[in-house]
């Protein structure tokens, strides 16, 4: 073992990767710090700002105003919002009311799986605290107590006119923020 | 799995006792995330691509309904009665104010059941319709996913302009109804109704007349008559199974006795045939709404009721969209029940789900799955 090591140590290849390493590790914070501050980042954000497709998971009943929303005459898709059903293309997670204790624990799971950046709205008063059912034996109160939240919209159900705005407050708050930082 | 050297014989349904050795079958957990819509777990077997055995996993809703009624008055108790079915929130409503009406023993107005009983037919149109945009999802129509929720929209503002919410209306109180008919609303009915009648035709020519449809749901998902009665199914998986029941003319309530419908049954109990049963109702709903705007009687909407329960059980039942719906209720004199139970078309259609997965093929599963129509939230309470 030891000998080993020490022939790693003299290895000039290793010592040359290693000394690669800390410069590429440099660079990638150069690279960071252009792309925040340059053009780059506008470019970046506009491209996640109208790909936002959330994830086929539905929680409670504000779902058929997700359902709504997302058909014929309001459309989320001229947003960029198209639902899919697979985790790992998705980038948000729109908890559409409820949130069961035997839920919260998938969501998580679901919310873990998801690639980054991802976000998370929260849907009706049920997710925000409760709502209707605070008192209920079998309830989370707010999905802020197990996933970040980024927008929140109130109302039992929100119509789908307030959705279309909590997602364009989304993307607003995208087009903001720095690109290593989202998620 | 390693590569058996000849492959097995296809298990029948008749052999699932043997099948569960492990070797053959692989066990795959359908959801709660899954491609089509729904917050429900199957846990299914399949050997090959054979279903042989399925274990629905519910209870990813249950939110303490029955508990939470007990908490509160009965006034208070209705949005949280409307929240499992939200897409059928005024025929759920109905139950309740029906059982409480029975212990009160208040009498409605004709005028104010004629409004309960239009709101109902309305809500079953746009339930019927959004079961079938989701049916849409699960077979990847897009069309029919985004056609009957654009149509949808007709009856939500009918509603909205009848009771003042897009889809909670809260509008069936002990007694009556809250609200009267705004000015206008007749001719717009007729208007609505009879376009959308229109589109139905054109819905069949996409879709049910299609062969992407009818190749995968003709003969798929078979429920037999004796076994939709053996587990107690309900509502149009019932009445697709080609049984003649229908509350609404089994016993009569509200205005339905003095309307001109029928109740429409399919003999061949696969998923097509309780896909048309969902055409059927929708066509006929249309008929009831304008019978309705047309004869509706002038009186009073609503008689008062006292806000408490007196001693006594009732048992207040309807005809929601997805079958039957009832309530048991127990008062002890005070404004909240002692108990109610609370039983639902989903939680009772449950049941038929395994019964029409098995033996079918894992990519037959969404059509016979949502043909049943089954609403998670609504089973789960
Ligand atoms: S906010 Fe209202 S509509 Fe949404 S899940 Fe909660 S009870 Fe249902």
């Amino acid at each position: 073992m030891s000998a080993q090591r020490t022939a790693q140590e003299e290895d000039p290849v290793a010592t040359l990767a290693e000394g690669l390493s800390i410069w590429v590790g440099k660079l990638s914070d150069l690279v960071k710090k252009v792309v925040d501050t340059g053009p780059i980042r506008n470019v970046i954000n506009w491209a996640r700002m109208y790909s936002l497709w959330p994830v086929n998971i539905t929680t409670a009943c504000c779902s058929a105003e997700f359902g709504a929303a997302s058909g014929a005459r309001h459309d989320l898709e001229r947003f960029g919002v198209l639902p899919i059903g697979s985790l790992r293309q998705s980038d948000l997670i729109v908890i559409e009311g409820t949130i069961t204790k035997k839920m919260a624990k998938r969501l998580r799971m679901i919310y873990d799986q998801m690639a980054l950046p991802r976000y998370v709205i929260a849907m009706g008063d049920c997710a925000m605290s409760g709502g209707l059912f605070h008192d209920s034996y079998s309830i989370v109160n707010g999905a802020h107590e197990f996933v970040p939240v980024d927008v929140y919209v109130p109302g039992c159900p929100p119509r789908p006119e307030a959705l279309e705005q909590a997602i364009i407050m989304l993307q607003e708050k995208i087009r903001r923020s720095k690109v290593y930082e989202q998620g | 799995m390693s590569a058996p050297p000849k492959p097995p014989p296809l298990t029948t349904v008749e052999s699932t006792e043997t099948s569960d050795s492990g070797a053959q079958t692989l066990t795959l957990s359908v959801g709660p995330q899954h491609s089509g819509s729904g917050h429900m777990r199957l846990i299914v077997e399949v050997d090959g691509d054979i279903i042989v055995n399925v274990a629905p996993d519910p209870g990813y809703v249950h939110r303490g309904i029955e508990k939470i009624i007990e908490l509160r008055n009965i006034i208070k108790s209705i949005p949280v009665i409307e929240r499992p079915s939200i897409i059928d929130a005024s025929n759920l409503n109905h139950a309740w104010v029906r059982s409480i009406e029975e212990i009160q023993g208040v009498e409605v107005p004709r005028r104010g059941q004629y409004l309960r009983t239009l709101l109902n037919e309305m809500n079953r149109i746009m339930s019927h319709l959004y079961w079938l945009s989701i049916y849409g999802v699960f077979l990847g129509h897009t069309t029919m996913f985004m056609w009957p929720l654009g149509d949808r929209e007709l009856f939500i503002d009918l509603a909205e302009k009848l009771t003042g919410a897009r889809i909670t209306y809260s509008y069936l109180v002990p007694g009556g109804v809250r609200r009267d008919l705004p000015p206008g609303f007749a001719e717009e009915a007729v208007k609505r109704t009879e376009y959308f009648e229109k589109r139905l035709k054109e819905y069949d020519r996409i879709f049910f007349n299609n062969p992407l449809f009818t190749s995968r749901a003709k003969g798929i998902g078979v429920l037999s008559r004796e076994k939709a009665i053996e587990l107690g199914c309900t509502g149009p998986t019932l009445r697709g199974s080609g049984v003649d029941a229908d509350l609404r003319k089994d016993e009569p309530y509200a205005a339905y006795p003095e309307l001109d419908f029928e109740i429409s049954t399919r003999p061949d109990g696969d998923s097509f045939s309780r896909a048309m049963v969902h055409m059927d109702e929708m066509r006929e709903s249309c008929k009831m709404i304008r019978q309705i705007v047309k004869k509706i009687p002038s009186g009073p909407i609503r008689r008062k009721a006292p806000i408490v329960l007196p001693r006594g059980v009732a048992y207040g039942r309807v005809e929601s969209a997805r079958g039957e719906c009832s309530f048991y209720l127990i008062g002890e004199g005070g404004d909240k029940p002692y108990r109610a139970r609370y039983i639902t078309g989903s939680y009772r259609n449950m049941a038929a789900i395994p019964a029409v997965l098995l033996g079918n093929r894992l990519a037959d599963m969404p059509t016979a799955w949502w043909s049943i129509d089954y609403w998670p939230v609504e089973a789960d309470r």
